[in-house]
């Protein structure tokens, strides 16, 4: 991160988030050194802002490779076997999910509810749905992202 | 003087101010409902859910801790439902909680086991995953160890730290929640000089005292009946 004063300062503690988006969206994650600018800015303890950014699954504490794939693990998609789905991608990058591929081309995370359970099992890379997923479809569709 | 309201606990009429929550006031008459993340006289947490009573229409059952009484309300604090319920909230905390009581320092002097004993909780029927985290023994007076801990958040709330920064938080989500210090850091040795307020109300042994060879138990020791 480039030096302190890089994020603009949150107005008060209901503006985090979005601060914490903004953060997420210029570094790709959320450093330590963010958050303990913006608890800084805010008066608050550290704790209070990491609590905050570990409990969203759109924020990293980590850095993340260049594609983000998120697997839902919620209900409607688990009884449509979502679980064959993130087999699938383990098997096709070598990776479990919370982990980055050593060439930094993806990560693989599991996410709660992204509204699509009409067509579980459903996945994001980045912000593109892919839904009905089958096994078969993840190694085409995980090629066409660099 | 101030106004007061009636209200009917278990059968019996009883007045108080309205601004006393349900657990207050059936404390004042004598009724003991268990409680393991409540505090008196600080901010109710909530967390823990053991204090929950039936009140007459209402959907569900509601803290006690954190419900403020109302003219009228007909509160049940021992019936089967809310008896059952408390008990399966505290077979689910064991379920999570490590078989140690063995070799655990709170283990005679431990919140938790004692209310599992009132409620006649035994082993717990369900095979729940488990916390395992490693144990903060760094600092010269307290030892955290986070897999004991029943997520109450005594700490969270009664610490104010020293220059007035509380020094612990909560993070994660679900399964996950965890009670931290900073960025999730194991408490260091110069983590806290101040007072002993979250050893003394922590209810199980994620945070307790560092004890030295034959010194005193401060709390009085459980005696399990049965």
């Amino acid at each position: 991160m480039a030096g302190k004063g890089v994020i603009t300062p949150p107005r008060d503690r209901a503006d985090l988030v979005e601060r914490l988006k903004e953060t997420q969206r210029r570094y790709g994650h959320v450093p330590e050194e963010a958050i303990a600018e913006l608890a800084e800015s805010l008066a608050i303890p550290v704790h209070e802002v990491y609590g905050v950014a570990s409990f969203y699954s759109f924020l990293s504490l980590k850095p993340l490779g260049r594609n983000v794939i998120r697997v839902c693990k919620s209900l409607p998609c688990y009884l449509k076997s979502a679980e064959v789905i993130m087999k699938a991608v383990e098997k096709e990058l070598g990776i479990v999910p919370g982990e980055t591929t050593a060439d930094g081309r993806f990560s693989f995370e599991l996410i709660n509810c992204i509204g699509l359970c009409d067509h579980a099992p459903a996945m994001l890379i980045n912000h593109d749905a892919h839904v009905d997923l089958t096994p078969q479809k993840i190694k085409q569709i995980l090629k066409s992202y660099e | 003087m101030e106004k007061k309201i009636k209200l009917t606990i278990n059968g019996k009429e009883v007045s108080a101010r309205p601004d006393m929550t349900i657990l207050e006031v059936a404390k004042e008459n004598g009724i003991d409902i268990p409680t393991l993340c409540y505090i008196p006289d600080l901010s109710p947490i909530g967390a823990c859910r053991l204090c929950v009573v039936e009140v007459e229409g209402s959907r569900t059952l509601v803290g006690s801790c954190h419900t403020p009484v109302a003219e009228g309300m007909v509160i049940q604090t021992h019936s089967p439902k809310v008896i059952a319920t408390r008990r399966v909230l505290v077979e689910l905390m064991l379920a999570s909680h490590p078989d140690a009581c063995l070799v655990c320092d709170k283990a005679n002097i431990c919140e938790l086991r004692r209310i599992a004993a009132d409620l006649e909780v035994g082993l717990p029927r369900f095979r729940a995953r488990k916390h395992y985290y490693p144990v903060e023994d760094e600092h010269p007076r307290m030892v955290r160890d986070m897999s004991k801990c029943v997520q109450c958040w005594r700490c969270v709330i009664a610490c104010k730290g020293e220059s007035g920064t509380p020094l612990f938080g909560t993070a994660y989500r679900g399964f996950d929640s965890k009670v931290i210090y900073g960025f999730d850091q194991p408490l260091g040795s110069q983590a806290c000089d101040d007072c002993d307020a979250c050893v003394e109300i922590c209810p199980s042994g994620a945070i307790r005292k560092v004890r030295k060879a034959g010194e005193e138990r401060a709390n009085k020791a459980l005696f399990i009946k049965g």
